[in-house]
């Protein structure tokens, strides 16, 4: 990060503002402001405070208490809980592991200009184009029994391969599904971010007689503290937030269990109970305590 | 006509005194009403449907509605999911006047919240065209009546006629559960699957559940299970779950990869040989073509226990709501009204010649196709009628617990007992209502 100079002590000369200046600007700041309370910080602290009661959403006067009873119900009377669970922190580890790194190392390829890194470019990109949702579409409309590559192998829809449907692999297909758009997702920012990295510093490390990896271990990778950091926030959320591609593909009674799809099934519907509201904090925390962890000891090391 | 009994949980003596009540109530009010001029103005219909055929009948509906009350109808449709999910909120906040919605538990749970109109007049008026068992799978907790039914259709054994024809067998003649397995045998020997099922949807398999214990352990059982009386844990309840073990060889391997339009398909690809579900989809068939439609043919599910036969069936029940918050709900509770008489509205979707069971007594079942004739056979030989699993019971039991429990032991059929055990506790669990 560039050193910032040191400034001569001189007094801070503050631009006044005039009285039209201060309703613009009070307008520009105070709405968005406005809107950002009242659209995500009041129902985020509603939902936090409506899963300890038992509502149905409908009448105000409704609302009961009910302390910890949701999550009691949820951790040892919902056993889909656990499978959801289970679903969740292995596609965390499948990003963490497998699709962040690919994409960091294609991002890192394409940055050398490899032969053909305009062409990987823009097709590793362009499912990010798509949103989730157009994604499960175009998967399901492959995979499904009637599909095009049941289709493809010849085989006769009671004999079709079981891709989303059979537990020994239905997971992974998802999985690779996500990490098709995962991967030119990470690949992008990643990307973004090396091209901002000084050139001196790779020639100067490769003078140095550093390998390749040599180099990007301890020169470029350090370098872009920035991006590692969004890149880590985004891996961490994206797997825990997955909901679209599993909802387009199962619909709401979701095959394969997940947070998302419980929150789903829990808060919509003649069935809502604010179990759905549980599952959301359950989610919450999930995704921000191994972040807030991650910045905290990034921070420190920061100050020292 | 039908003197059925509707799978309810409210004990009847209160509801009927509730109706006369209500009814001596009402009768006041609808003298003057008759004076009032009739309601007039635009109204929004909601659909619960995008399909081609169902709304072909809709549409017919609200035209024939618009040209005898001059009011203008604007048509809403929603996909039907996404239309179930969305209820709540859309009840209350700017819902359509009138919109289809399901008799059961699902439509007395939205009364109680104050979503639903009260449509006890109109039931005044047209009452004698429907029988008792439609009255009372119509009044909501409170001894009212908050829906008007369209049409039902029962769950029963599908098969192709040509199929059967060739092969050489007489589904009709199939009685019991022992027929029954000899006959799957026999069409798994001709390499056909013998017994189409798809739970991908998370309900499909309720039907056969459903099925399966009215018949082992009758229809009292079932609606005490499904109300919390019995445990799932009982006894009663491992046998239907040995019984549907023994299906499964005979089903399509990748029950938990289809949805029910996949099933469908492998009936109606000739690849299968029965496929259980309710008759609605016929009007699929028919899109496909009418030969299709005409080689349709149904019969009740086995007996499997002497002692019930064959007297209970799932028959659930479509119809019409006003809803409470909507624009207009005068002309939308004169809408219900032309809705559900035979002289406007049920002549008008009947004249479409998309087929349609109404629930209405004036329909003239010599108008009747074979296969409609065959569903009325199936009703007429069942004495009670339940709603369907996902209507009986609790919803926020039905989706969330009972359907990925189904599921899973599709994966793993052994896991029968555990199943059920997690089943009962998270019953146990539930909050109170």
């Amino acid at each position: 990060m560039a050193t910032m100079t040191d400034r001569p002590k001189k007094s801070v000369r503050r631009r006044s503002f005039s009285g039209r200046d201060k309703v613009t600007l009070s307008f520009f700041i105070g709405i968005p402001t406005f809107l950002h309370l009242a659209l995500v910080w009041f129902p985020a602290f509603a939902t936090i405070l409506l899963s300890f009661t038992y509502w149905t959403g409908i009448r105000i006067e409704d609302i009961k208490w009910a302390g910890l009873d949701n999550y009691e119900n949820i951790f040892f009377n919902t056993p889909i809980f656990w499978d959801a669970l289970r679903v969740n922190v292995i596609w965390l580890f499948w990003f963490a592991l497998i699709a962040t790194p690919l994409g960091i190392l294609l991002a890192y390829q394409i940055d050398r200009e490899i032969r053909g890194h305009k062409f990987y470019q823009t097709a590793f990109y362009l499912p990010v184009v798509l949103s989730l949702a157009v994604i499960g579409v175009i998967w399901n409309f492959l995979l499904r029994p009637d599909g095009f590559v049941n289709g493809a192998l010849g085989l006769p829809i009671s004999e079709s391969v079981s891709f989303f449907g059979d537990d020994r692999y239905n997971i992974w297909v998802i999985l690779i599904i996500a990490s098709w758009r995962h991967i030119g997702y990470i690949m992008l920012l990643y990307l973004a971010g090396l091209k901002a990295v000084d050139m001196a510093l790779r020639e100067a490390a490769s003078i140095d007689g550093a390998t390749e990896w040599q180099t990007f271990r301890k020169v470029v990778f350090p370098a872009m503290k920035p991006v590692n950091i969004i890149v880590i926030v985004i891996t961490v959320v994206e797997s825990l937030r997955a909901f679209d591609l599993i909802y387009i593909i199962y619909g709401g009674s979701g095959g394969l269990p997940i947070l998302g799809v419980l929150v789903f099934q829990n808060i919509a519907g003649e069935g809502a109970s604010m179990k759905g509201a549980a599952y959301a904090v359950i989610l919450f925390l999930l995704s921000i305590v191994p972040i807030i962890a991650y910045l905290r000891q990034q921070f420190k090391e920061d100050v020292k | 006509m039908l003197n059925k009994i509707a799978g309810h949980q409210v004990d009847r003596r209160l509801l009927l005194k509730g109706a006369a009540a209500g009814g001596l109530g009402v009768a006041g009010a609808t003298m003057l009403a008759g004076c009032a001029p009739a309601a007039s103005g635009p109204m929004s219909f909601g659909a619960r449907t995008v399909d081609v055929s169902p709304t072909q009948q809709l549409e017919a509906l609200v035209a024939a509605y618009t040209a005898k009350s001059g009011n203008e109808v604007s048509y809403n449709a929603t996909e039907s999911n996404a239309f179930q999910n969305n209820l709540s909120q859309y009840l209350q906040g700017t819902p359509d006047d009138c919109f289809q919605w399901m008799a059961g538990f699902r439509m007395q749970f939205f009364a109680e919240q104050g979503l639903l109109e009260d449509v006890s007049d109109v039931w005044n008026d047209i009452g004698s065209q429907y029988s008792d068992s439609y009255k009372i799978a119509s009044t909501g907790l409170d001894g009212k009546q908050y829906f008007v039914p369209q049409s039902w259709y029962p769950w029963g054994l599908h098969f192709r006629k040509s199929m059967m024809a060739e092969i050489g067998m007489k589904p009709e003649d199939l009685y019991n559960w022992d027929d029954f397995m000899g006959a799957l045998a026999e069409l798994k020997g001709q390499g056909l699957v013998p017994l189409a099922a798809a739970d991908k949807g998370g309900w499909e398999a309720m039907g056969t559940f459903d099925i399966l214990n009215a018949r082992l352990n009758g229809y009292q059982f079932h609606v005490d299970l499904l109300a919390g009386r019995e445990k799932w844990t009982d006894d009663r309840v491992k046998e239907v779950f040995r019984h549907w073990e023994m299906l499964l060889p005979y089903q399509n391997t990748n029950v938990l990869d289809l949805e029910w339009d996949g099933a469908m398909q492998l009936l109606l690809q000739k690849q299968a040989g029965f496929f259980l579900m309710g008759s609605w989809f016929g009007g699929n068939f028919k899109e496909q073509s009418d030969a299709d439609y005409e080689d349709l043919m149904i019969i009740p599910w086995p007996e499997m226990n002497p002692d019930h036969a064959r007297d209970t069936i799932d028959a659930p029940l479509d119809g019409f709501c006003v809803a409470s918050n909507g624009g207009n709900s005068a002309v939308g509770k004169d809408f219900i009204k032309f809705a559900g008489d035979m002289e406007g509205g049920v002549k008008a979707m009947l004249d479409t010649g998309v087929p349609m069971t109404s629930a209405n007594n004036g329909q003239d079942t010599s108008t009747y196709d074979a296969f409609q004739l065959a569903q009325l056979a199936v009703m007429d030989e069942a004495k009670y009628i339940t709603q369907f699993l996902d209507r009986d019971t609790r919803p926020d039991f039905a989706t969330p617990a009972i359907g990925p429990a189904f599921q899973g032991w599709f994966k793993d059929p052994s896991s029968a007992n555990s199943m059920l055990e997690s089943l009962q506790s998270q019953w146990d669990a539930l909050p109170p209502l």
